[in-house]
């Protein structure tokens, strides 16, 4: 097929006359316009992927920092053993930071899971208005994460709305108290994300065939139990790719609240990210910063790669 | 369901009729569905309606322990006269870096990053799509977006320096583009899947060169699926606080980053955070307005459709 | 098991009426075809019948009780629907006995129920299997037997053949009237096919742009249509229709064509036409096998001239289309003895003839004689 398709390719060029140049041959080989399509994004990613994980490789293996003066391709003077690794094993806050960041994926996730179903399901038939709630609801979504941040920032002041509404004192903090913040950030993180749940599921729930469900009822099964039984099994896939989606996106989570807490008080709200924004910032270990990034990339590698192949089985 | 067909006599039908029935629902069903609505409206609108009135209040308003009010008393434009002027009635300390610059930043660096990533996605997802060439690439363009971008961002950091990317609007923008990559990438590539590729052929048999199909057949047929991605991909990039956070310094800091440092000798300055918050939250919400309907699309990297 | 009342029932989508001023009986155990073109309203009046919609006004009586304000969970109304409705991700038994877990039937009786189900419907064999993997005839089945188990007041069929292909649909089309007469119960299809309501139901209600037409029996629709729509929608080959305008006085009659042939109208047919009040003209319906051809056999029959078009043959039948003055009439042809291009006399059995008006559609009838 290909063959034959350039053969004829190449006599039409032939045909039009010689004057054509490379560019108009490339027109009209379906393989090599392809190639210069995705030369592109293959650049990109070899430009953002290979080399940069090559050289973090590297330098994780060194005592390296830029205060030294010594530019990074000079870094193997002090080449280390992988000491940076053994460092890390035993380093009580980078898992402490892995275990609040668990934490904070354990608690959100499922209270954006269980908002966005109900939410979900409120959206399931037409009513009046639909439109515009639905519009409402998305909004968080939209809104710039470190905005999000800000926005709770202001309300968690002690003196802020939230204090007042409750009827609390101005002393009763919560970005400032080690539980309270913690809290704080799940609730930002789950105002803003549950929409997306909302979303997700939402589709998943009108993908339902809307006879099968009309005839569940006409069957006799109350709404409870068409639930149970008609959609939510057949939305398995698609709760399995929002949680997935969110619990990725959630192990990332920094801006949300480097603008709300930075981390703090003390490190009570550093994740993962926090924990290496300091190192790189606040101890300048970049060395160090390398390797915990490349056991991070790797532990997250090994547990996307496992799940595609789980998928794939699903499917096969 | 108007249109009155005259009666056909032999023809076989072979429809699914799309069954939309009303069903009848209870007052009181109805009235607790209302009610939750307006409780989850209310839930979203309690923060954004607390910054957006904070960013009228003046001064004096911002915290007091006694006489919290959710609306501005005196309400005024003074928080936004600040960050355009540097300067407003009753406030001493001037601001040296307006909004300007930072605006401008958010604008250019989101704008270019969104052409590199649109572009690159959506040539090497036709690419894919139409030649299968590289299909391993829609997996590892995906991983892209798998890592915290701070477990992989100290190479990146030592490039920029070497490349002198630092700090400027190209460096950003190059991030930007390979950041965002990813969604133009599936976006795009499930526009692609639905263009027949029967209407591709018929084209090249009348003697149209593969380019040429490309650009005078497909595009146009993909152009509204192309506006979506431009403008979700614009999005992100708005949207992103880290990345500058780290490769920008002074010149090109964009809107999230500066509202970050708006902190004076007179400590928070709630008012104006409040007023850049507000203008920065602007866009994406009116654009996402725009394409609400594919936003699973996007955000699921085409796994699910709406 | 129950008798429904369809008293003045109308729907109104917004501006557009769907349904307009029905009503219909339906005695217990009887099989009633709902037939119209599509987008006549008869599937909305099922699903009014199902308590899927809501009628603007009227009532719908299930022995004599109004049930619109019981939740459609609780009607008890089998309905089997056009694309079926299977539960595609659990299997034929889970499909077979949703009705009755939802039910809370002891679990002992759902087995025995669901095993004597698919026995009848013959689908023992794939009981473990997931209904995705059915064929679209064990679909139909499953569908049907799902919908029977739970012993329902009614049954509703929309348009339950339409996906089959040709020759499962005859046997199902069978299989359905044996069901039927099973299972005893009151049963209303939905079909834009006349053909499979003439065959199958006791009575037939066509329906067009949301108004009945008329409501009886197979024969009783086909062979004394009350207007011009039925008697062109039920009958196969189709009826012909000789429009044209009346002229003259009683006794003597004569239709007109627009292509300018005249037919001489006597006897019964003519009186008939004495009613007509309308100023388009009238109309003459005749079925192709009332046609003959060679000699006169009653003295009103109307004689007609014309030539052989084309010859079609439907079995073990010869239709002849014969065009008139650039009209065309479709005769049955018993002799088998013509070939194209023939002229021919041909004759229209006169009790056998239809009047209507033009205008209204109205069958004409009765008159002086």
């Amino acid at each position: 097929m290909t063959e034959l398709s350039s053969n004829t390719s190449a006599s039409l060029a032939s045909n039009v006359g010689e004057k054509r140049g490379y560019w108009s041959r490339v027109g009209r080989d379906g393989r090599k316009l392809g190639k210069w399509f995705v030369a592109p994004t293959v650049a990109l990613l070899i430009f953002i992927v290979i080399f940069p994980l090559l050289m973090q490789l590297y330098l994780s293996f060194t005592w390296w920092t830029p205060l030294d003066g010594v530019p990074w391709y000079q870094a193997y003077e002090s080449f280390n053993w992988g000491e940076n690794y053994l460092i890390l094993a035993y380093d009580p806050a980078f898992w402490a930071a892995l275990w609040r960041t668990a934490m904070i994926m354990l608690v959100a996730v499922p209270a954006q899971f269980f908002l966005g179903l109900g939410l979900a399901y409120l959206f399931i038939d037409k009513f009046p208005g639909r439109k515009v709630f639905y519009s409402i609801v998305l909004t968080p979504m939209m809104v710039v994460p470190a905005v999000v941040g800000l926005m709770f920032f202001l309300l968690f002041q002690g003196t802020g709305p939230v204090n007042d509404s409750l009827g609390l004192p101005a002393s009763f903090s919560w970005l400032t108290d080690p539980n309270r913040a913690l809290i704080s950030v799940i609730i930002a993180d789950t105002w803003q994300w549950t929409p997306l749940m909302f979303l997700i599921l939402l589709a998943g729930m009108l993908g339902v065939p809307s006879d099968q469900l009309l005839a569940a009822r006409l069957l006799g099964g109350s709404n409870w139990q068409n639930f149970y039984k008609i959609i939510l099994p057949r939305m398995k896939s698609v709760i399995a790719i929002a949680i997935v989606l969110r619990l990725v996106e959630c192990f990332k989570i920094f801006d949300l609240i480097f603008i709300m807490t930075s981390g703090g008080p003390g490190v009570a709200t550093e994740t993962i990210s926090l924990f290496l924004y300091k190192k790189t910032f606040a101890d300048l270990d970049w060395a160090y910063v390398g390797a915990v990034g490349l056991a991070v990339l790797i532990v997250l590698s090994l547990i996307a790669a496992f799940g595609l192949s789980r998928v794939a089985k699903n499917k096969g | 369901m108007v249109a009155l067909l005259r009666p056909d006599e032999g023809s076989i039908v072979k429809t699914h009729k799309t069954r939309s029935v009303t069903i009848k629902r209870s007052f009181r069903s109805l009235a607790v569905k209302y009610a939750l609505l307006l409780l989850a409206c209310a839930v979203v609108m309690y923060p954004l309606f607390w910054m957006i009135t904070m960013a009228f209040k003046p001064f004096d308003e911002w915290t007091t322990g006694s006489g919290l009010t959710w609306l501005p008393q005196n309400a005024t434009l003074g928080n936004f006269e600040y960050l355009f002027y540097g300067q407003t009635e009753g406030l001493v300390v001037t601001l040296d870096r307006t909004i300007g610059g930072p605006l401008w930043a958010s604008l250019v660096t989101s704008t270019c990053g969104t052409i590199i990533a649109v572009v690159a996605g959506t040539l090497s997802s036709y690419a894919v799509v139409r030649f299968n060439i590289l299909p391993s690439l829609a997996l590892s363009v995906l991983q892209l977006r798998l890592f915290p971008p701070l477990a992989v961002m100290i190479p990146v950091m030592v490039m920029w320096a070497f490349i002198g990317g630092v700090d400027t609007w190209w460096g950003l923008s190059l991030i930007y583009g390979i950041v965002t990559l990813p969604f133009a990438f599936w976006l795009m590539k499930t526009f692609f899947d639905e263009v027949p590729i029967e209407i591709e052929e018929a084209a090249r048999v009348a003697g149209s060169s593969y380019w040429r199909v490309f650009y005078r057949i497909t595009l146009p047929i993909v152009k509204p699926g192309l506006a979506t991605c431009v403008l979700f991909v614009f999005i992100l990039n708005w949207s992103d606080y880290l990345l500058a956070l780290l490769l920008t310094q002074k010149e090109w800091v964009t809107l999230p980053v500066y509202m970050n440092t708006l902190n004076t000798a007179l400590g928070e300055m709630y008012g104006m955070k409040a007023a850049l918050g507000f203008i920065a939250a602007i866009p994406p919400i009116f654009l996402g307005l725009l394409i609400q309907k594919h936003l699973v699309r996007g955000l699921t990297f085409g796994a699910l459709k709406q | 098991m129950s008798s429904i009342q369809i008293n003045n029932v109308t729907k109104r989508f917004g501006e557009f009426t769907a349904v307009s001023d029905l009503s219909i009986d339906i005695e217990d155990g009887e099989f009633v075809a709902l037939l119209g073109p599509s987008g006549c309203g008869k599937t909305t009046t099922m699903n009014m019948i199902a308590g899927l919609e809501e009628a603007t006004e009227g009532e719908i009586l299930f022995n004599g009780q109004d049930l619109s304000h019981t939740p459609i969970q609780q009607r008890n109304i089998g309905f089997v629907f056009q694309n079926y409705a299977i539960f595609t991700h659990m299997t034929v038994y889970k499909n077979l006995s949703y009705g009755l877990e939802v039910n809370n039937v002891p679990k002992d009786q759902i087995t025995s129920r669901v095993a004597a189900m698919a026995k009848r419907m013959n689908l023992t064999h794939c009981l473990d299997a997931p209904a995705a993997s059915l064929s679209v005839n064990e679909m139909q089945k499953l569908a049907i037997g799902r919908s029977a188990i739970a012993e329902p007041r009614i049954f509703l069929l929309d348009e339950p053949l339409s996906n089959l292909d040709a020759g499962f649909r005859a046997y199902m089309r069978s299989e359905l009237k044996v069901l039927q007469r099973e299972f005893g119960q009151t049963m209303i299809y939905v079909t834009h096919d006349q053909i499979e309501a003439m065959s199958l139901a006791d009575k037939i209600a066509i329906i067009d742009q949301g108004k009945l037409m008329q409501y009886g029996s197979p024969l009783e629709v086909y062979n004394n249509p009350c207007n011009r729509f039925v008697a062109n929608f039920v009958g196969s080959p189709k009826i012909n229709l000789l429009d044209g305008q009346i002229k003259g006085a009683n006794g003597s009659t004569k239709l007109i064509t627009q292509g300018g042939a005249e037919v001489a109208l006597q006897g019964k047919i003519s009186s008939d036409f004495a009613k007509l009040k309308s100023s388009k003209g009238g109309s003459i319906g005749i079925r192709p096998q009332d046609i003959y051809f060679g000699e006169k056999r009653a003295s009103d029959d109307i004689q007609l001239h014309g030539y052989v078009e084309e010859l079609e043959r439907v079995g073990p039948k010869r239709l002849v289309h014969l065009q008139v003055h650039r009209t065309q009439i479709v005769a049955e042809d018993e002799r088998d003895a013509l070939s194209i291009g023939d002229e021919v006399e041909f004759f229209l059995t006169a009790d056998k003839c239809m009047a209507f008006d033009l205008d209204s559609g109205d069958r004409l009838t009765g008159g002086a004689a």
